[in-house]
């Protein structure tokens, strides 16, 4: 669906994006994970076609990006981290407005309803709070059932209850088959949403796999247990797979004494930390 | 071409909604009767006070050069003025991803608004003019004017990035106007100068009466369109 080649972009003339490589398949979700100015969002400007003036190759759903037409927006929805809307307008003669731009569209009132906002469809946008703006800003970018998704933190600034009803919604447009450019620095979103990240870093990808191959490859699980040792409290760290050849805990879970115990793994956080030396939040 | 007309469409909405870009769609007309009827009894009142047969209109052709750029001045600077609240809004850049495209945007926005304010040029010409004017010049001066009013605009949304600083901005695109007056007062080669503004060659080609004039006109407004719509993009990314 999306197949980038020796890509080479700057804003200046000092080099940012350099030689980057990778593809995308179909039914995909897949996220840019980075701190802020790492380039994620340059990225998704390049493959939804705003910045032109690339080296290399950027395909996407088969379209040359430099060289598209204005009919490769029927399919393609984006989601910028800003909300772009009329605040003058309600929300739903916002959708009307950008509905009526493509050949075809999805039912507005079920949208509004999807993120709580059916209630609200009259109101004047400049009088939603942030978080509506968000919830409505999304649905924009799915008016027109376009196959390919680019979300820019479609969760940031939500409460756990939003950020919840919006990614059960690209889950499921997932389960519908669409391809989801998701661009993120929060990690817990990138686990949880993405079949596959890519770590960028001063505009280069550090690393590109599965979240769980990234932590598993990374650092095994461990096991962390604390017990009593003549009225002082012990406590030992071993790794997950070793479990059956530690005496001790197999001895304490006989005598019933353990104190505490606890599984864990590296987030995706520590292996960003690990690989890059940068924090992600 | 269905979604750059939908676009055209909320551009108008928006203007309707917005008092002060509403209100100064009348400036071209209300100028239009303050040319018209206050500038023959100032130059009667200033002849009559300082006893001679002419002062004002031997330059009554530059007050129309004026008028006839007004028009498309006022509703390309209304545009701009809308351009910068939606770049506020960051509706420019989500424009830029649906089937409406950068350029579709900007023909939205500042192509379809020139065109119509060619024919509202030529209709307040035709009114209020005080020289008398052949149809061919008056329609190519009146293009001209819209092409120049789109490079105004480019200037204005390139360079501002909300309304105030396009207002304050507004002020200085004046300098692109510059040149109306300068064949007027410039005998030598000294004028040329001034001819990389198309407001001069506009100018000469009224003055003189000489359509060839119309060439340096449309390619000195291309270069400075072109230039800013680079930059306008680059703005966009």
């Amino acid at each position: 669906m999306i197949r980038v080649n020796n890509l080479c972009f700057s804003y200046t003339k000092k080099p940012f994006i350099e030689n980057t490589n990778f593809e995308v398949e179909s039914g995909e979700i897949f996220g840019f994970l980075g701190p802020s100015g790492a380039g994620k969002s340059t990225l998704q400007k390049i493959l939804t076609g705003l910045i032109t003036s690339y080296r290399g190759s950027v395909i996407v759903n088969g379209e040359e990006v430099r060289r598209h037409d204005n009919g490769f927006y029927e399919n393609i929805g984006v989601d910028f981290e800003f909300p772009s809307l009329y605040e003058k307008l309600t929300a739903r003669e916002n959708l009307k407005f950008f509905a009526s731009l493509y050949n075809k569209h999805r039912d507005i009132d079920k949208l509004l309803l999807s993120v709580g906002l059916i209630n609200d469809a009259d109101k004047k946008v400049s009088d939603f709070s942030k978080g509506m703006k968000s919830r409505l800003n999304f649905i924009k970018a799915l008016l027109h059932d376009p196959q390919i998704l680019f979300l820019d933190e479609p969760t940031s600034g939500l409460d756990p209850s939003s950020s919840r009803v919006m990614k059960d919604i690209i889950l499921d447009e997932k389960t519908k088959g669409k391809t989801i450019i998701l661009t993120t620095h929060n990690m817990y979103d990138a686990t949880e949403l993405c079949d596959r990240v890519a770590f960028i870093v001063d505009g280069k990808i550090r690393a590109l796999d599965t979240p769980r191959s990234l932590i598993m490859g990374r650092g095994a699980s461990k096991i962390a247990y604390t017990y009593l040792d003549n009225g002082r409290e012990v406590r030992t760290e071993i790794p997950l797979c070793k479990t059956s050849e530690d005496e001790t805990l197999s001895r304490l879970l006989r005598e019933n004494r353990l104190l505490s115990i606890h599984s864990g793994e590296p987030t995706l956080n520590d292996i960003f930390v690990e690989l890059t030396g940068r924090q992600l939040q | 071409m269905r979604p750059i007309f939908r676009c055209f469409v909320m551009f108008l909405r928006q203007i309707s909604k917005d008092g002060m870009l509403y209100a100064s769609l009348a400036a071209p007309l209300l100028a239009g009767f303050a040319f018209r009827f206050g500038i023959p009894a100032a130059e009667a009142a200033l002849c009559g006070y300082f006893g001679k047969a002419a002062i004002l209109s031997e330059y009554y052709l530059l007050f129309d050069l004026f008028l006839a750029v007004m028009t498309p001045y006022i509703v390309c600077f209304v545009s701009s003025l809308v351009m910068l609240t939606e770049y506020d809004e960051n509706m420019t850049s989500y424009m830029a991803v649906t089937p409406v495209g950068k350029r579709g945007y900007i023909v939205s926005r500042l192509v379809f608004p020139a065109v119509i304010s060619i024919f509202a040029s030529v209709i307040i010409m035709i009114i209020f003019s005080l020289t008398v004017w052949s149809a061919p010049i008056l329609l190519i001066t009146c293009a001209l004017s819209s092409l120049l009013s789109i490079a105004v605009s480019l200037l204005l949304v390139s360079f501002s990035h909300n309304r105030v600083e396009g207002m304050a901005l507004g002020k200085l695109t004046g300098i692109i106007l510059m040149g109306l007056p300068v064949p007027f007062f410039l005998f030598s080669g000294v004028q040329y100068l001034f001819s990389i503004l198309p407001s001069f060659w506009i100018a000469k080609l009224s003055v003189e009466d000489n359509y060839l004039y119309a060439i340096p006109a449309l390619l000195t407004s291309f270069l400075w369109m072109w230039v800013l719509y680079g930059r306008f993009v680059k703005k966009l990314s």
